[in-house]
């Protein structure tokens, strides 16, 4: 009676609960109904096969490419006389298939699927360089491999560092929930308790510690990379968006209101921005935090050196920072916030707190607050012109053209090094306009207007323009089609051609 | 945040160099590691970040100097550039009454984020300017003493003061690195720095201070 009571309370009928494979036991939703015992054989089953079917693929593709190699080598040996070339290559070859053991040893361990694949991939790699595969899976590839071989070079202890490794970026690609906060700490936690082991194993070497450590970052990043930057669980790509906007609204933002030293106008200083833009947008494109951190470096160095070129002496912080806003402000590097992030949470710590690369990117993280926090007072402007700029109905360019000095022009009293360039450079667009009217008001007035009626110009030109194109076009179709037609000499008179509007005349534009 | 084994070990540190634009930060850093002031002929590239190698006492320290923004504008990112730094170098124009101002909302700072695991120093700059001296040796002083920092007069031109400046502040530290190691225990594990994200505080909305940051204010 009770157990009646229980069934219609719950409402599952009995046998949605048992084990479908009719073993008696109860079944899991989790193990797709079925017990664990059924589910275990079930699994293991599919598991072992898929990973027979990896081998198989596996011994498969070596074969082939050690045929390969043994024609190469044969070619190489009737072609090229010079014997040692063919020794150079057979031990070459002996040495690799010594290394094909010590692979499937490293990743015989364990006995997941994915294993397979990878030492695959790691054996064909040598003939895999037109790129086969899409290219992150072919880097991260390379990168067990290349973590491989340097770990080879460390004897036992580097076997023992695979494992950890290894075993440790599946556990964290299987938690696919983790949040970025979980993900940093475990990565984190990571890195400490293998340095620690290190720094036992390696008692008073820190630096070969180091360079272990980097090459664990590289391989556990460039492997984990899809899950870790930008994850999905942080707010990071709404952040990236919001400063995104944020610094393309600011883009009349010029040197002289940040007092950046930078002179544009000799051609070295602007190379040297040139470069700082490209570097910090090539930033992006990098995957292990080490190699984003360089790149930070390089554009910081790159900035250095206009600083030093518009100055004439060293570039101190002062003249720095002001100079890494303006060229962030231009370049506006893609997914910015994000790769701050990512370099925050799975760098070594160690890099951070110290050394060249953590200054520079301690300094892009100023930057990067400055940029958020910006208001008029951070760039001695009044409240009023701020509006006007960040509203985009002003640009101050424009307001400072000759016969304008009032409490804005006054604020482009630049750095030092700055004042020379003056209000030179930003000119260029307002000196278009001849008829500049004197007064201030007139004068913003006007430029308010004008952009207005130039727009109605421009699409009317627009229109015209179309409906001409358009007519022309009309006439056309026809012309495909007479496949016999004799091809027309260019300055004959064609018939086909009198829809066409005549042609342009130069003298038009002279005038 | 020490590391090396126990036997060889060598100190790494982070020294913030911090202060008004025009004060001589750069001049005094430049100076230290390069003996060079005012140079015309321009050989070193950059002040904004410089490196030195001490040995003081058999011990080996690597020194990591940051120059920072002292414009008035960037004043709210210092938590940024400070955190995790075992020192502070806090650089003043003793002709000039305002940078000395700043001085002590530095350390007020400093104090709230880093507590006293950080050592200061506060440093009179430009005394070949003693004639024009605006800051008085007793209150700058006084004011060193009652926050628990140390006092130096300095002129980076005449070359004065400055390396007794940071031997003192390398001593200062290895004292307080290893009065925490001993506090951890036999010292074998190294320091775990914090490494959250970049955080930035400026809770106190500083008084509308006038305008003038710009260096060439000075």
């Amino acid at each position: 009676m009770s157990s009646h009571a229980e069934h219609r309370r719950i409402r599952v009928d009995h046998s949605a609960l048992v084990c479908k494979k009719g073993c008696g036991y109860f079944g899991n939703p989790a193990w797709q109904g079925l017990c664990s015992k059924c589910w275990r054989e079930d699994n293991q089953h599919a598991r072992s096969k898929q990973v027979e079917e990896d081998r198989a693929l596996a011994e498969r593709l070596q074969r082939e490419e050690e045929a390969a190699y043994a024609s190469g080598q044969q070619r190489a040996l009737s072609e090229a006389s010079a014997t040692h070339l063919g020794k150079a290559e057979e031990k070459r070859m002996s040495q690799k298939s010594r290394s094909v053991p010590t692979v499937k040893k490293f990743f015989g361990s364990s006995s997941k699927p994915t294993l397979g694949r990878d030492a695959t991939a790691a054996q064909t790699k040598p003939d895999a360089s037109g790129s086969l595969g899409p290219q992150p899976v072919v880097e991260s590839d390379q990168a067990t491999k290349h973590f491989i071989d340097f770990l080879k070079t460390l004897q036992k202890p580097g076997r023992d560092i695979f494992r950890q490794c290894h075993s440790f970026r599946h556990s964290v690609a299987y938690k696919k929930d983790l949040g970025a906060e979980e993900l940093t700490e475990s990565i984190q936690d990571f890195y400490q308790s293998l340095s620690d082991h290190l720094n036992t194993l390696y008692k008073g070497t820190p630096e070969r510690v180091e360079v272990v450590m980097d090459e664990v970052e590289k391989y556990l990043t460039l492997h984990l990379y899809e899950q870790t930057f930008c994850p999905e669980s942080s707010d990071d790509e709404v952040k990236d968006l919001a400063i995104q906007k944020r610094i393309r609204d600011l883009h009349w933002v010029t040197v002289q209101i940040l007092c950046a030293p930078l002179n544009e106008e000799i051609p070295a200083v602007s190379d040297t921005v040139v470069k700082a833009i490209t570097d910090i947008i090539e930033m992006d494109s990098r995957r292990v935090p080490r190699d984003k951190l360089r790149y930070i470096t390089r554009c910081s160095k790159h900035i250095i050196h206009g600083v030093r070129r518009t100055k004439r002496e060293a570039a101190s912080a002062d003249d720095f920072l002001p100079a890494l806003i303006y060229v962030v402000l231009k370049a506006n590097p893609p997914r910015l916030h994000s790769n701050i992030q990512y370099i925050t949470r799975f760098s070594n710590p160690g890099r951070l707190m110290s050394g060249e690369d953590g200054y520079y990117f301690t300094n892009l993280c100023c930057a990067v607050a400055f940029i958020e926090k910006l208001d008029a007072e951070s760039l001695n402007l009044s409240p009023e012109d701020f509006e006007l700029y960040m509203s985009g109905q002003a640009s101050p360019d424009r307001l400072l053209g000759p016969g304008r000095s009032s409490s804005s022009s006054s604020s482009l009293r630049g750095g030092p090094g700055a004042e020379p360039a003056g209000a030179g450079a930003p000119q260029t667009r307002g000196r278009r306009d001849p008829d500049l009217p004197t007064g201030p008001g007139v004068q913003q007035e006007q430029s308010l207007h004008r952009p207005e009626r130039d727009l109605i110009e421009w699409s009317d030109g627009m229109e015209r323009s179309v409906q001409d194109v358009l007519e022309g076009l009309q006439l056309e179709p026809r012309s495909p089609e007479t496949g016999s037609q004799p091809p027309s000499t260019i300055d004959s008179e064609n018939a086909d051609c009198e829809g066409l509007p005549p042609p342009l005349q130069p003298q038009v534009f002279a005038g | 945040m020490a590391a090396g084994g126990p036997g060889s070990k060598t100190y790494s540190f982070k020294v913030v160099l911090l202060g008004e634009g025009c004060v001589g930060k750069t001049s005094l850093v430049l100076r230290y590691c390069e003996n060079k002031f005012n140079d015309k002929h321009i050989t070193t590239l950059q002040a904004s970040f410089l490196t030195k190698k001490l040995n003081i006492t058999g011990k080996r320290v690597n020194l990591a100097i940051w120059d920072t923004a002292g414009q008035e504008r960037f004043h709210a990112l210092g938590p940024i550039y400070y955190r995790d730094s075992n020192g502070a170098i806090l650089v003043y124009d003793i002709t000039d009454e305002d940078s000395f101002q700043k001085v002590k909302n530095w350390v007020k700072e400093l104090r709230k984020m880093l507590g006293n695991e950080i050592s200061l120093c506060i440093v009179g700059n430009k005394i070949d300017l003693e004639k024009e001296r605006h800051v008085s040796v007793e209150e700058a002083e006084g004011y060193a003493d009652s926050v628990g920092a140390k006092h130096y007069h300095t002129s980076a031109k005449l070359n004065k003061g400055i390396e007794e400046l940071f031997l003192d502040l390398c001593k200062r530290m290895m004292e307080t690195a290893q009065a925490e190691e001993r506090l951890r225990g036999n010292g074998a594990s190294t320091a775990a720095p914090g490494r959250r994200g970049v955080q930035i505080i400026d809770d106190e909305p500083r008084a509308a201070t006038a305008a003038g940051g710009c260096c060439s204010s000075g």
